[in-house]
């Protein structure tokens, strides 16, 4: 299985989706490492592959930014085909197809979140070894190891757009405190059928937490 | 029948052949020249400003005392190479041409993310094998633009960058320094100093300060901007007096003088 | 050349000075010979019909089908050379295939349909191929409904409410003309279909033929099938009614 190269710039992550009635939150910290060394300290993990679809990235930063380009490429082709928008599940697919087939050179897992006419908003996760999972909501990342017990307690179905968005500021928050390799801001993106809306969080604003 | 002869054409590996009895008898193998480096990139008012040091090293020799790493893309754009010198001068020289025609064909000048792409997926399908991390700065169309390529082909945009073994010394100067809205006498004194940093307290970085301005209409090129390394006059003369080494005898050596001139009549 | 011809028609590479390509208009005529294959598209599906003439009387009924299933919602049948139609099936099948193993769902009609268009327009280019000698009629339900195109020799393909092709065209194209396509269902379509290939068939020079129908609509749970034993022998039930009236009508007229 692949391993970062040395030298190579990792996306030591907490990256987060989950989906409401009529679209999706997503979230991520905004911290690239080299090693020790914090590379960038407000990246945006949150990245466009189509008008409403995002993919949110994590490992290898070269590989996901790869890979990201090449689904953004295929998504404007299958546009201009069929003359209409794809559908996540259809952004999702590309990325697995690409994730699974090169599995042995790549460190990239990601999850496809978006909103889309015929499914409204959903969430795919696409792991290490290349699968596809759907899923109501998806952590990933090396921060989301702390915070699958708090994600599993707090998460309803159901859940409103505002009620989500609590859910990821809160998440992410607990996720970077904790995970070395996290940190920065959390960035947030609400996707749905008017649009998508981005929010920063800073670091001096997170939710409320126990600190010692 | 002619003899077999021994074809010149295709690739020697008489060097890998080399490092491995080298490395077989534990020996060093030789290394590439690298550029421990310092690098900076910081956005402006009125546009980019990129900057670097001039050291180029081996291994702890150094190679180069006064080397360029501020390579040309394109009219409108620049670009700092740190890592293995020999790679950031190819791939920028690479690219630089394949901007050129690509203006060619588009009768525009290039812009900057055309050329962070061609740098990033060049460098990506390389794996990391091509060392070269890059600070690429420009102005096109859409504004001001600063990237930083790492050698394994992951980008970053950032207002302010740096780079190369004196990165986290010139950093320093700009987490402590740096506000939107820079005037241009600020913001080349602020890459001055985050160069500085890295010569003066990082031992891959030294000599001199190069910088470049790029703005809407216009590119200034500063060769050794700050001169901090100059070698100033020794304080004594180590001339030795002539006849200060005895000698016990002489010998007349012949010159092309003494030839017998050229019967020229 | 030494005798007839202007050498304009010996290859695919070549244009006449008019500015036809020969070659593709001897592939149509290869269709043209064919027996007759229709494509009715109405309100809630999809139907197709092949006359299929049969060379001899000791062939098996119902082997050697000309309507093919290219993926499990998309049916093709075709007018032309049944060699070159399993070269195009097997082609279709494969398309629907990689498109679904990219995309995870069943490929659109208008994409088969221009990626089959691709294909058989790639064989009117070069020299060192023959064009397709073959009409394919596509029919599917896909999520925008009701499915119905025709992909010529030439490489054109078009989208259709009802299109014929083979040696009955005309008749059937007639026929389909004077239908109310919108208003039809499937059950009534087939009657139809069975209906104008044996006014389509031409007794006089082809004696035997078997008539072939097939569907996707709600009734297939919108996969292509072949329609059930039963709904064949009504519609050829209906098909020769209509065709016995006819006869009595013309007989009335020569009175």
């Amino acid at each position: 299985m692949a391993a970062l190269k040395p030298g190579e710039v990792d996306l030591g992550t907490t990256i987060m989706a989950v989906s409401f009635d009529g679209g999706v939150v997503i979230g991520a910290d905004s911290r690239t490492s080299t090693g020790t060394y914090v590379a960038n300290r407000v990246t945006d993990k949150l990245t466009k592959v189509d008008e409403r679809i995002y993919c949110c990235r994590s490992g290898s930063a070269a590989d996901t930014q790869a890979v990201a380009d090449i689904v953004k490429y295929h998504l404007d082709l299958y546009s201009a085909e069929h003359g209409e928008m794809p559908t996540v599940k259809v952004a999702s697919s590309l990325f697995q197809e690409l994730c699974y087939h090169n599995k042995n050179n790549l460190m990239a897992s990601i999850i496809v979140a978006g909103w889309d006419k015929q499914n409204g908003g959903s969430v795919y996760e696409v792991p290490l070894g290349g699968s596809l999972h759907k899923r109501d909501f998806s952590i990933a990342g090396s921060g989301s190891s702390y915070i699958y017990g708090y994600c599993d307690k707090v998460f309803r179905p159901n859940m409103s757009k505002e009620e989500c968005i609590e859910f990821v500021k809160n998440s992410v928050g607990l996720a970077i405190t904790r995970d070395g390799s996290s940190g920065g801001v959390i960035r947030i993106a609400v996707i749905t059928e008017d649009g998508v809306e981005r929010q920063v969080v800073y670091g001096n604003q997170l939710p409320l937490q126990y600190t010692g | 029948m002619a003899p077999l002869l021994e074809p010149n054409a295709g690739f020697k590996f008489d060097n890998a052949k080399r490092n491995q009895l080298l490395s077989d008898k534990g020996y060093m193998v030789p290394t590439a020249t690298k550029t421990g480096t310092t690098i900076v990139g910081l956005i402006y008012k009125d546009g980019v400003v990129l900057g670097a040091d001039t050291r180029a090293t081996n291994g702890s020799i150094v190679a180069d005392k006064n080397c360029r790493k501020i390579h040309y893309l394109a009219p409108n754009m620049y670009c700092c190479g740190a890592g293995t010198a020999a790679d950031t001068d190819f791939t920028t020289s690479m690219i630089s041409s394949q901007l050129a025609l690509h203006s060619l064909n588009t009768g525009r000048d290039a812009r900057v993310v055309t050329a962070m792409t061609m740098l990033k997926q060049y460098l990506f399908r390389y794996q990391g094998h091509i060392g070269a991390a890059l600070v690429l700065g420009g102005y096109d169309v859409m504004g001001p633009h600063l990237f930083t390529i790492y050698p394994h082909g992951s980008t970053d945009k950032l207002p302010y960058v740096t780079m190369g073994s004196g990165s986290l010394a010139a950093m320093s100067v700009f987490e402590s320094s740096w506000r939107p809205e820079l005037s241009r006498e600020e913001a080349v004194e602020m890459v001055k100093d985050a160069i500085e940093a890295g010569i003066f307290n990082d031992l891959g970085s030294g000599s001199n300060v190069d910088v470049c301005i790029i703005t809407k209409d216009n590119v200034e090129y500063i060769r050794g901007y700050s001169q901090p390394n100059e070698r100033v006059p020794k304080e004594q003369s180590y001339r030795f007096a002539p006849g200060t080494t005895e000698f016990i005898a002489t010998a007349p050596a012949a010159t092309a003088n003494d030839a017998a001139a050229m019967d020229v009549s | 050349m030494t005798s007839i011809g202007t050498g304009y028609d010996l290859s695919v590479s070549t244009y006449s000075p008019d500015g036809r390509v020969f070659q593709v208009e001897y592939a149509q005529k290869a269709v043209d010979n064919s027996g007759t294959a229709i494509g009715l598209r109405v309100k809630d599906g999809v139907v197709l019909a092949v006359e299929k003439i049969k060379h001899s009387r000791l062939l098996v009924p119902n082997s050697n089908k000309r309507i093919m299933t290219a993926d499990k919602n998309i049916g093709i049948a075709t007018a032309g050379w049944m060699s070159d139609t399993r070269h195009l099936v097997k082609r279709a099948r494969d398309e629907a295939h990689s498109y679904n193993s990219v995309y995870k769902s069943s490929i659109p009609a208008k994409i088969i349909a221009e990626r089959m268009g691709m294909y058989v327009q790639a064989y009117t280019l070069y020299s060192a191929v023959r064009p397709f000698g073959v009409s394919t009629i596509l029919a599917s339900i896909d999520k925008d409904g009701p499915q119905l195109y025709m992909i010529e020799p030439s490489g054109q393909y078009v989208g259709y409410r009802g299109c014929a092709a083979g040696k009955g065209k005309q008749v059937a194209k007639t026929e389909i003309e004077k239908l109310n396509l919108e208003e039809l269902t499937v059950r009534e379509a087939v009657k139809e279909a069975a209906r104008i290939i044996y006014a389509a068939h031409d007794d006089a020079k082809d004696k035997l033929f078997e008539l072939e129908l097939s569907w996707v609509c709600e009734e297939s749970n919108r996969l292509h099938a072949h329609v059930p034993q039963s709904v064949l022998d009504e519609a050829i039930e209906y098909a020769e009614r209509a065709l016995d009236d006819d006869d009595d009508e013309m007989e009335e007229d020569d009175e």
